[in-house]
C-alpha cells in the first residue's frame, strides 16, 4: 500500500521512469511531469475528450486514468503522431480540411480518430459522427472534422 | 478538480483485492474502468482511503459460455461486450443495448461489472442484468457468494455489496432460442446517459406471448423489472390492442421524478412511447415456437 | 460597381484563396502554447473557495488546519489584499446606470454561488484543493430575489445597496407612434419570448499566469483572454503600474465565444498575488469553475408586439425587454451590452417606421452576463423572426414572401432603423433569395407537405438578420463605454534578411487571423506569405490595441494591415528604384520579387533589405529609410453583414426530440479573405446556435444554486447533433472600407436559434404551436403539445 510510487512506462517510444503520487492523474503526469503539453485537459470528468491518449493501443481518457495505473504501459500522445515539418496522416487530413480552429480539442480528436481508424468501420457519415461523439469541439461545428475522417477512412487499409 | 489523497493497491489476485478492501476499514474502493469512479474522485465526491486497482488481476477479462448463461468477468470492458460474438449470437438484445453505452473511448475502459456495481439509475448494464435474470458473483475474505441482480441493485448508486466485497463476474441467462427482443432508448445526445430506456424479451408460443420480460430505466431511482406489466401480457396475443392496454397500465403504475432533464409527465409519456415500440418489435422478432425444432 | 479601395496595381493572389492555415502545424503536433502549458520555475498554483450562497454576508472565515497541508504557501481573503489594488469600475455614460465595483475576492458579502472568497496558494493544485477542504466560511444568509422579475420590483432585496436598486440599466429607443399604429393595424401578433441563460464554454478553461519581475518591478500576465490590451490598461490602473511595466500576453487561446472577453476576478487575483509573493502565480479554472463562474449570456424575456398591414408590410413594433445581468456589471462592457443590443437590433433588417423598445437590466444573484457570440442579436432575432412567422401565418402568407416584402432593398440604403441603427449597402434581399435557391425552397415545401400528409412533424424555418461588424469610432461597442473600440493599429517591419514581421493589437483565439492577415499583407506588400510572421495577442506590440471581439478583426485588422503594408511597400520600392536605377512608378512587387515593367531587372525583398540595412552607403544616407511602418485604421462607421438561414427539422412524436435535417446559410460577408476559414466560422457559429436552440441552458434553482455544473448537465452540440451545413456566399456590393471586408464570426449563432424555432413552430403548425422559449428541449416541447391538445379538445 502506498501513496507514492516509481513507475516506468513507454511514452511515444521512449521509456520514462518517474516517482509519482498515487493520485496524480495521467493527464497531469503527461503535461507537467513529462512536459508533453499537447495532451489537453478540458473537463476532468470524462466528457470532453480533450485529454484522449492511446493506452496500450486503444484510446482512453487520461483524466480518468491515474499515472500509477500506467506503470508498464505503452502510451501514445499527439506528440508521437508527427512533427511540424512531417505531419502524420491524421494531422495532415485535419490541416487539409481545416478541421481545427483554436486547436484545443484537436489532440484529443487526433488520438480518438487514430484509434477509430484502426478499429472501427467508419463507412458512413453517421458512423463517423457517432465515432466522434465522445469529443467536444466548440469551434468547428464538426463538419470539417467529418470531412477529414471521411477521407482518411476511404484511404485506409483493412481494420486491425 | 483533483482527487484527494489515497493509498493505492495494485491487486494481483481476487484474494489480494478483497484483503486490501477489508484492510481499508470500510473506506476502500475498487477501481475497475474508472469511467464513473474517477470523475467522482476528481470532483471529490468520493474520497476513498484505499483504492484497489483490479485491472491487473489475470483472467477476469473473459466472456464465457456456461450452461445456459454467459459469464462476464469483472474486467470485461464495454467494447468487448459490444463486439463479442457469443453475446451477439446468444443475447442479441444485449448486443443492441451496448450501442447506446457512452462513446467508443469510454467503452474501451468501462466494465460491465463496474457499471452494475456503480448502479447508476440511467445506465444500461444494471437494467440489462435485471432483464436477463442476472446473478452476481461476489468475493470477500470470507469466501464467495452469489446473489440475484434484483436483490443486488437496491437504489440509486446503491448495491448490496459489503465494504470488503468485490464482484468477480455477472452471469446473464441466455434467452430461449427464437425469443423476440427489443431495446429502445432515448437520450438527448448520442452516448449520453438515457432519459429512459426499455428492453423487452418475449417468446411466442401458439400465437401467444410467453415468458415476457420487461426492464426499464429512467422512471425510478433504479432500473426496474416491471413484473405487473409482464404478467398482464403473459399468455396474450400480440395485438395492437393488447400492447396499448399494457402500456396504459404501465403508465398508470409509474411515479417518476421530475429533474433537470425531464418532468414526471414527460418521463411517463416517454416510458410509454418507448415501451409501445419495444413490445411490438419484440413480438415481431419472436419466432413461433412450434415452427422451430426445440 | 465595386467602390472599394483597391489599388489598380494590386493583383490579388492570396486573398480569396483557400489557403491552409499557418497556425495549424504547431497546433496539430501538440506544439501550441496555451497558458497552462507554461510552468516557470517556482510557479505557485491557486485554488479558490467559492461562495455556496447566492447572497450572504461573510461573518468570518476559519482556515482551520489548512496551513498545515503540505505544499500550502499562503491563504488570502479580501482583507489580506485590500491595500494591494483598486477595484475595476465598468463605467458608462448611460443615464441612471450604476457601475458595480469589481474585485478579485468577495469583500464583505457574496453575491452569487461561485464567487471567489478565499484563495489558497500552494506548490500544486492538488495541495491547494486539499487545503480548501479545511477552510470554512461562516455566512449570514441575506434575502434573495433570484429571478429577474422578482429582482426588478421595488423593495426587492438589493445586491448592491449603493445602487439603491437592482435595475441599474434602463433605456428606451423610439420612433414614431407605435401605440397608434398597433391600435389601428389589421394584423397584430405578439409573444413573450425567452432566451435562457447560456455559458460560452470554450474548450480551454480560463487560465492565468502572472509573473513579477523583481528587477524591473514589472508584471507580465499570460492570460487566456481575447482582449489583452483592455486587460492591460485596466490592470495597470488597478495595480497602479505604468504601461511600460505591465504586459498582458494572450498566447494560444482555446476559444472564447465571449467568455474570455471580459475582466475576471481570477485574472486580477493572480496579478495581485504574484506581486505580493514575488513568485509566478497560476490559476487554471477547472470545468466546474468555468460553468459556475465564467461570464454567462443572454437570459432575457422579450415581450413584443408587431403590427402588419393586410399585405404583410411591417407597420410597427413595440417591445419590453428585461435582461438578467447577474450580480455584477461586467468590465469593460457593462451589463448593458447584451440587453441593450437586444432592443437596438430588434427591428432587424426590415423597413418599419414605428418602433419603441424599452429595456431594463436587472442585477440578480448569478454570475455576470457578458459578451457571447452574437451579443443580443441571437435573442432579438429569435423574437423578431418568430413574430414575422406568426404574422405570415395569420395572413396565410409564405414566410419567405413576408420577408421579401419587408427586407430593406438595395435602393433604400443607407436605412435608419427605428432604434437608430444605420444599415448600409448589404445583400439583405439577395441572401433571402440565395438561400431559397440553394435548397430549392419550393421542392422543400413539397417535401414538407408530403411528410405532413403522412402525419409527420416536419417543418421549415427562416431567419433573416443583419449585424453591425467592424465598428469604427463613431459607435462604442457597448453603450456609453469609454473605451476606444474603433481603432486598430498594425506595425510592419522588414528586417535585414527580408523577413516581414507584422504586429497587431488584435488577438486571435481560433479564427485563423495569423493566416488571413498574412494573406492581406502578402498581397499588399508583394512579399511571400512564408516570409511573414503575424504577431498578435500581446499588449506590448502596438501602442493601442484592444483585442478581438465583435467581428472586428478582419475589418479593422485587415484595414490597418493594408494601410501599413502600402506605406512599407512604398519604402521598399523607393529603395529598389534607387538600387535598380528605374523610376519607382515602373516597379511592381509580387511573391517577394520586385520587377521593372520596362526591363528584365529584378531584385528580391531580401536583396533590397540587405542593401538598406547592411550595406553602408549603398543608398545615400539622405534617401535611406528603414523598411518599417505603423498605421492605424478606423472605419469610423461600421459595416453590415447580412444573412438568411434556413432550417428544416423533424420532430419525433414519441420522444419530442428535434432533428435538424437540413441547414443552409446564405450570407454576405463582403470580400472573403479565406473561404476555408469563413466556412469554418459559419459551421462553428451555427453549431453554437443549434446548441442554443436545442440543448444549452444554464439552470439555477430557486435558491440560486447552479444545477448544470458539469458537461453531463450543460449539453453542447456533439458531432452527431449536427447536420451537414450548406453555405452560399453572396458577395454583393463591397462595403466602403479599406479592403472591402465585412466582419463575420458571430453570424451563425444569431440566425440558427430563430430558424430552428421557426422550423419547429412550422412542424407543429397543425397544432397551432408557437415556440417562445429556447431551447426547445423535448420536455418543453412535450408540454407545449400537451397544452395545445388539451385546449383543442377542451
Ligand atoms: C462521458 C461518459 C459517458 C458515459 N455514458 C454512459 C452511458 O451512456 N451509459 C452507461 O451505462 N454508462 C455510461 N458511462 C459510464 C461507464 O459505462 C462506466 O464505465 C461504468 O458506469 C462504470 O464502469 P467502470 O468499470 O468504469 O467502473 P469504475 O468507474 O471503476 O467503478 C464504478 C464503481 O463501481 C465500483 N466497482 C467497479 N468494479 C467493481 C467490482 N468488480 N467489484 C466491486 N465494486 C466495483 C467502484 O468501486 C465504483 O464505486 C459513461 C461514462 C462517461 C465518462
Ligand atoms: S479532460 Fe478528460 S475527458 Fe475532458
Ligand atoms: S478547434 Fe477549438 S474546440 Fe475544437
Amino acid at each position: 500500500m502506498e501513496d507514492r510510487a516509481t513507475i516506468t512506462l513507454t511514452v511515444n517510444g521512449l521509456t520514462q521512469t518517474r516517482a509519482v503520487d498515487a493520485r496524480l492523474l495521467l493527464s497531469d503526469f503527461l503535461r507537467h511531469d513529462l512536459g508533453l503539453t499537447g495532451t489537453h485537459v478540458g473537463c476532468e470528468h470524462g466528457v470532453c475528450g480533450a485529454c484522449t491518449i492511446l493506452l496500450d493501443g486503444r484510446s482512453a481518457r487520461s483524466c480518468l486514468t491515474l499515472a500509477i495505473q500506467a506503470d508498464g504501459a505503452t502510451i501514445e500522445t499527439v506528440e508521437g503522431l508527427g512533427r511540424m515539418g512531417d505531419l502524420g496522416r491524421v494531422q495532415q487530413a485535419f490541416r487539409d480540411h481545416h478541421g481545427l480552429q483554436c486547436g484545443f480539442c484537436t489532440p484529443g480528436f487526433l488520438m480518438t480518430i487514430t484509434d477509430m481508424l484502426r478499429h472501427h468501420p467508419l463507412e458512413t457519415d453517421d458512423q463517423i459522427r457517432e465515432a466522434l461523439s465522445g469529443n467536444i469541439c466548440r469551434c468547428t461545428g464538426y463538419q470539417h472534422i467529418v470531412d477529414a475522417v471521411r477521407e482518411l477512412a476511404r484511404a485506409r487499409g483493412p481494420l486491425t | 478538480m483533483k482527487p484527494a489523497r489515497f493509498d493505492y493497491v495494485r491487486a494481483e489476485s481476487i484474494a489480494h483485492a478483497v484483503e486490501a478492501l477489508a484492510g481499508a476499514g470500510g473506506d476502500g474502493k475498487v477501481l475497475a474502468g474508472g469511467q464513473s469512479l474517477m470523475p467522482m474522485m476528481n470532483f471529490r465526491l468520493v474520497k476513498p482511503s484505499v483504492l484497489v486497482d483490479i485491472n491487473r488481476i489475470p483472467d477476469l477479462d473473459r466472456i464465457t459460455l456456461e450452461a445456459g448463461t454467459l459469464r462476464l468477468g469483472a474486467l470485461v470492458r464495454h467494447r468487448m461486450t459490444a463486439e463479442d460474438v457469443l453475446v451477439a449470437r446468444h443475447i442479441p438484445v444485449l448486443h443492441a443495448a451496448m450501442k447506446h453505452v457512452a462513446h467508443l473511448t469510454v467503452r474501451n475502459r468501462g466494465t460491465f461489472c463496474g457499471s452494475v456495481c456503480h448502479a447508476d439509475p440511467a445506465a444500461e448494464m444494471p437494467m440489462m442484468t435485471l432483464l436477463l435474470d442476472g446473478t452476481i458473483h461476489i468475493a470477500s475474505p470470507r469466501g464467495t457468494r452469489t446473489m440475484p441482480a434484483r436483490d443486488f441493485l437496491i437504489g440509486s448508486l446503491a448495491t448490496a455489496l459489503e465494504p470488503d466485497e468485490m464482484v468477480t463476474a455477472v452471469d446473464l441467462a441466455i434467452p430461449a432460442d427464437g425469443t423476440g427482443w427489443a431495446f429502445e432508448e432515448f437520450s438527448r445526445r448520442h452516448g449520453d446517459y438515457a432519459l429512459a430506456a426499455v428492453a423487452v424479451l418475449m417468446e411466442r408460443r401458439d400465437g401467444r406471448a410467453r415468458n415476457v420480460r420487461i426492464a426499464m430505466m429512467g422512471i425510478a431511482d433504479t432500473a426496474l423489472r416491471l413484473s405487473d406489466v409482464e404478467a398482464a401480457l403473459e399468455g396474450r396475443e400480440g395485438t395492437a390492442e393488447a400492447f396499448d392496454e399494457v402500456v396504459a397500465r404501465l403508465k398508470a403504475s409509474l411515479a417518476p421524478n421530475s429533474d433537470l432533464n425531464a418532468s414526471a409527465d414527460y418521463r411517463r409519456h416517454l416510458a410509454g412511447a418507448l415501451a409501445r415500440r419495444a413490445l411490438a418489435d419484440a413480438w415481431d422478432r419472436a419466432r413461433e415456437a412450434h415452427m422451430e425444432p426445440a | 460597381m465595386t467602390a472599394f479601395d483597391a489599388s489598380v496595381e494590386m493583383r490579388p493572389k492570396l486573398v480569396g484563396q483557400r489557403i491552409k492555415r499557418t497556425e495549424d502545424p504547431r497546433l496539430l503536433t501538440g506544439s501550441g502554447r496555451y497558458v497552462d502549458d507554461m510552468n516557470p520555475q517556482g510557479v505557485l498554483h491557486v485554488a479558490l473557495l467559492r461562495s455556496d450562497q447566492p447572497h450572504a454576508r461573510i461573518r468570518s472565515i476559519d482556515v482551520g488546519e489548512a496551513f498545515a497541508v503540505p505544499g500550502v504557501v499562503a491563504i488570502f481573503d479580501a482583507g489580506d489584499i485590500a491595500g494591494d489594488f483598486k477595484p475595476a469600475i465598468p463605467t458608462s455614460r448611460m443615464k441612471g446606470y450604476y457601475a458595480t465595483p469589481f474585485r478579485p475576492l468577495a469583500e464583505g458579502k457574496v453575491r452569487y454561488v461561485g464567487e471567489p472568497v478565499v484563495a489558497v496558494v500552494a506548490e500544486s493544485r492538488y495541495a491547494a484543493e486539499d487545503a480548501l477542504e479545511l477552510i470554512s466560511i461562516d455566512y449570514e444568509p441575506l434575502p434573495v430575489a433570484v429571478s429577474k422579475d422578482e429582482a426588478a420590483v421595488d423593495g426587492a432585496p438589493l445586491l448592491h445597496e449603493e445602487a439603491g436598486t437592482n435595475v441599474i440599466i434602463s433605456r428606451t429607443f423610439a420612433r414614431g407612434d407605435v401605440d397608434a399604429v398597433i391600435a389601428a393595424a389589421p394584423v397584430v401578433v405578439k409573444g413573450r419570448f425567452r432566451m435562457t441563460r447560456k455559458t460560452p464554454m470554450p474548450m480551454e478553461t480560463r487560465s492565468y499566469l502572472a509573473e513579477w519581475d523583481r528587477r524591473r518591478q514589472a508584471l507580465t500576465l499570460h492570460s487566456s483572454t481575447n482582449i489583452p490590451g483592455i486587460i492591460c490598461d485596466v490592470l495597470g490602473t488597478c495595480l497602479d503600474l505604468p504601461g511600460n511595466r505591465i504586459r498582458v500576453v494572450a498566447p494560444d487561446v482555446g476559444g472564447s465565444f465571449g467568455g474570455k472577453g471580459s475582466l475576471n476576478h481570477e485574472e486580477m487575483l493572480v496579478c495581485v498575488l504574484a506581486r505580493k509573493l514575488e513568485r509566478p502565480v497560476k490559476f487554471v479554472a477547472d470545468r466546474m469553475e468555468d460553468l459556475t463562474a465564467m461570464s454567462q449570456a443572454f437570459d432575457e424575456t422579450i415581450e413584443a408586439e408587431l403590427a402588419v398591414d393586410a399585405d404583410g408590410h411591417l407597420l410597427g413594433l413595440k417591445a419590453d425587454v428585461i435582461g438578467d445581468i447577474g450580480a455584477y456589471s461586467i468590465y469593460p462592457w457593462t451589463g448593458a451590452l447584451e440587453p441593450v443590443q437586444v432592443v437596438s437590433f430588434l427591428p432587424g433588417p426590415y423597413r418599419m417606421e414605428h418602433y419603441r423598445g424599452r429595456v431594463r437590466g436587472v442585477l440578480t444573484p448569478k454570475p455576470p452576463t457578458g459578451p457571447y457570440r452574437g451579443v443580443g442579436r441571437p435573442s432579438s432575432t429569435f423574437a423578431m423572426e418568430r413574430l414575422m412567422d406568426m404574422a405570415a401565418r395569420k395572413l396565410g402568407m409564405d414566410p419567405a414572401e413576408i420577408r421579401r416584402r419587408n427586407l430593406v432593398t438595395a435602393e433604400e440604403f443607407p436605412y435608419r432603423t427605428g432604434s437608430g441603427i444605420i444599415w448600409d449597402r448589404s445583400a439583405f434581399q439577395e441572401c433571402l433569395q440565395g438561400v431559397c435557391d440553394l435548397v430549392d425552397y419550393p421542392a422543400l415545401v413539397r417535401q414538407r407537405d408530403a411528410a405532413r400528409a403522412e402525419g409527420r412533424w416536419v417543418g421549415i424555418g427562416f431567419a433573416s438578420y443583419a449585424e453591425l461588424t467592424g465598428i469604427g469610432s463613431r459607435i462604442a461597442v457597448a453603450p456609453g463605454m469609454p473605451i476606444n473600440t474603433g481603432t486598430e493599429t498594425a506595425s510592419i517591419r522588414i528586417d535585414a534578411t527580408g523577413a516581414v514581421t507584422a504586429a497587431f493589437g488584435i488577438s486571435s483565439h481560433g479564427q485563423g487571423l495569423e493566416t488571413t492577415l498574412a494573406q492581406v499583407v502578402a498581397d499588399e506588400l508583394g512579399c511571400r506569405m512564408e516570409d511573414i510572421e503575424i504577431q498578435h495577442g500581446d499588449s506590448a506590440l502596438v501602442p493601442m490595441g484592444t483585442g478581438t471581439y465583435a467581428s472586428r478583426s478582419a475589418v479593422l485588422g485587415g484595414g490597418a494591415a493594408t494601410k501599413t503594408a502600402r506605406v512599407v511597400k512604398t519604402k521598399v520600392l523607393k529603395a529598389a528604384a534607387f538600387l535598380m536605377d528605374v523610376p519607382a512608378e515602373d516597379l511592381e512587387a509580387e511573391g517577394g520579387v520586385i520587377r521593372a515593367r520596362s526591363s528584365n531587372a529584378t531584385m528580391t525583398f531580401r536583396e533590397v533589405a540587405h542593401a538598406v540595412y547592411a550595406q553602408m552607403g549603398r543608398i545615400p544616407h539622405e534617401q535611406r529609410e528603414d523598411l518599417v511602418g505603423s498605421e492605424s485604421y478606423d472605419p469610423y462607421l461600421g459595416t453590415a453583414c447580412a444573412s438568411t438561414h434556413l432550417a428544416m427539422v423533424e420532430i419525433d412524436p414519441a420522444t419530442f426530440a428535434v432533428t435538424v435535417t437540413r441547414f443552409a446559410v446564405a450570407e454576405d460577408c463582403g470580400r472573403i479573405i479565406n473561404p476555408l476559414i469563413v466556412d469554418g466560422q459559419v459551421h462553428g457559429a451555427v453549431a453554437q446556435g443549434i446548441g442554443a436552440a436545442l440543448l444549452e441552458e444554464v439552470v439555477h434553482d430557486d435558491g440560486g444554486q447552479l444545477l448544470t455544473a458539469s458537461l453531463a448537465d450543460y449539453l453542447v452540440p456533439i458531432a452527431s447533433t449536427m447536420p451537414q451545413i450548406e453555405i452560399l456566399h453572396v458577395e454583393a456590393e463591397l462595403p466602403n472600407n479599406i479592403g472591402g471586408f465585412r466582419g463575420m464570426g458571430e453570424g451563425g449563432t444569431i440566425g440558427a436559434p430563430a430558424a430552428i424555432a421557426n422550423a419547429v413552430s412550422d412542424a407543429l403548425a397543425p397544432l397551432g404551436i408557437e415556440v417562445d422559449t429556447l431551447p426547445v428541449a423535448p420536455d418543453r416541447l412535450f408540454r407545449l403539445v400537451q397544452a395545445a391538445r388539451a385546449s383543442a379538445s377542451g
